[in-house]
């Protein structure tokens, strides 16, 4: 219990036994069921678990986008119920402003702020920079690659040094090798910045090459099945995915994924023939 | 490169027919005007539309009225838009008032406004008043059914960045809002501003004492056909005129 209390000292962020339910009577579901875990300061922690874990949930809650919950998600003494200025979130859908050049939108939560001018250029160029769009400054998202598009997004949201940085599958939609290598810039960057991290994925592969600890999720109702250490060594890179200890990560947790992933799978078979039948 | 050459062949062939276009219409204007099978100036010849059109542009008279029809359009546009653009993001933004203001606004948008003329002429006597009121009304649903329908179509992800980097109203407003309903919003206003035109001259045809419509039926009353159509003619320009600076700025 002393360890227990100590690395709640430590820790940049606590989810200390959330509950969110949504509808109500007997159509109550529950997504999030009494999730537990705290991310470190300077560590990368992953949520993962197949769809209708409640993960995006989760993601929201610690957002503060999603207020209305039981239990607590806290940042020092403080149980966040609306968005704090220590997280800074970055989304799964392609999220810039279509009408803003890169710059512009990296530079958009320091406008927020009121900063002024020529520093909100130069804090923006660093970040724009650090995610290596450096020559597209001035173009806008509708020249850009959907990869390129969710660099900016990280851009803007890092620019607002946010404490923790918080991101929702940013690469769900962007192809394999294009995700490796984001995830290579990933890393580099958590490291540059020694960034708090907490990254909500479905994606195995991304979670074990980016993480240093790996909170797995039951399907439908949430919990935390199991939290996975993974010790490999960094600096990273994505060459680590063609080591034997990551090979053997990815099989342990997909070991404990299946069944919830399988479970998540009939269920919405079962869902499909209702409709088929009723249809 | 290819394409390039190909595009501007396909509309320097579309210029080609417009022209032609036009040179018919002319032709058979004139053709028309010299059979003599129309009654008196019912269809007078170019020339003489030319001249009047020339008589016209330095007739004080028309810059005066010109300019009155003007304010009125541009007033009752400017609160037709400003009621408008209000009441589109509070329907859009609230589902509540949607549904419960939604009958009002899609069925009488439809409503021919002339028929309120009578209405605002009593409110705001026969003056500017009740011409700016009408066009006013008449932009109003243009711009408020094309606000509400913008509102509702921008992207849900970008008002949470908004929330997530936690823009206070005013900034959500400023910041998101409006630049991402930008088109739909300029697309209302040419719509409202191409009714508003309608309803004020309208209105001055019907009832009023100065303005371009009041000018056409001047005209009219004189049976001066050129005059009326080189007053036509102006006015076909002036609206294309301020239909194309609207749409360009509303082009993507």
């Amino acid at each position: 219990m002393a360890s227990n209390m100590n690395q709640s000292a430590e820790a940049a962020l606590v989810i200390d036994d959330v509950v969110k339910r949504f509808g109500r009577g007997q159509e109550i579901v529950t997504a999030v069921d009494h999730v537990s875990f705290s991310v470190k300061q300077g560590e990368f922690v992953s949520v993962i678990g197949p769809s209708g874990c409640g993960k995006s949930t989760l993601f929201n809650i610690i957002g503060g986008l999603l207020g209305d919950y039981e239990g607590a998600v806290k940042i020092g003494d403080e149980r966040i119920s609306a968005p704090h200025p220590a997280v800074g979130m970055v989304f799964q859908e392609e999220s810039t402003f279509p009408w803003r050049t890169v710059i512009d939108n990296v530079a958009f939560p320091l406008e927020l702020q009121g900063v002024a001018k020529s520093e909100r250029i130069d804090r923006a160029h660093h970040f724009i920079d650090m995610v290596g769009l450096a020559s597209f400054e001035k173009a806008f998202p509708s020249q850009l690659s959907g990869g390129m598009k969710q660099r900016v997004s990280i851009a803007r949201t890092l620019v607002s040094q946010p404490k923790i940085l918080l991101m929702d599958e940013p690469f769900a939609a962007l192809d394999e090798q294009t995700r490796l290598l984001l995830g290579d810039k990933i890393t580099q960057i958590q490291q540059q910045l020694n960034q708090t991290t907490l990254l909500i994925t479905h994606n195995l592969t991304e979670a074990v090459q980016l993480s240093d600890r790996i909170v797995v999720m039951t399907y439908r109702p949430g919990r935390v099945k199991r939290i996975v250490n993974i010790d490999l060594p960094r600096p990273r890179t994505s060459d680590v995915v063609g080591s034997d200890a990551f090979g053997h990560y990815v099989a342990e947790i997909w070991n404990d994924l299946r069944e919830e992933a399988s479970r998540g799978m009939a269920d919405s078979e079962s869902a499909a023939s209702r409709r088929a039948a009723h249809g | 490169m290819a394409a390039a050459g190909k595009i501007s062949v396909a509309s320097r062939d579309v210029l080609a027919l417009r022209l032609l276009v036009a040179l018919v219409i002319f032709g058979a204007w004139e053709a028309m005007s010299r059979s003599g099978l129309f009654y008196g100036e019912v269809v007078p010849s170019l020339l003489k539309i030319g001249a009047s059109l020339m008589k016209l542009l330095v007739d004080p008279i028309f810059y005066r009225n010109l300019q009155v029809t003007t304010v009125e359009t541009i007033l009752a546009l400017a609160i037709g838009a400003g009621a408008g653009i209000t009441t589109g993001i509070a329907l859009g933004a609230n589902r509540f008032l949607m549904r419960a203001f939604e009958p009002y606004v899609y069925y009488l948008s439809p409503t021919p406004r002339i028929i309120l003329f009578p209405v605002m002429i009593m409110w705001f006597g026969v003056g500017p008043a009740s011409k700016i009121a009408l066009g006013a009304l008449s932009a109003f649903f243009a711009i408020a059914l094309s606000t509400a329908a913008g509102m509702r179509q921008i992207d849900p992800v970008l008002i949470r960045v908004g929330r997530s980097f936690r823009a206070n109203i005013w900034q959500m407003a400023m910041k998101i809002y409006l630049p991402a309903m930008r088109v739909p919003i300029l697309n209302g206003i040419r719509l409202g501003m191409g009714t508003a035109i309608i309803t004020v001259l309208l209105g001055e045809t019907k009832l009023s004492n100065q303005g371009l419509g009041y000018l056409i039926m001047q005209v009219y009353t004189r049976f001066d056909m050129p005059g009326l159509y080189a007053l036509l003619i102006m006015i076909f320009v002036i609206a294309g005129a301020v239909n194309a600076l609207i749409g360009h700025f509303a082009r993507d």
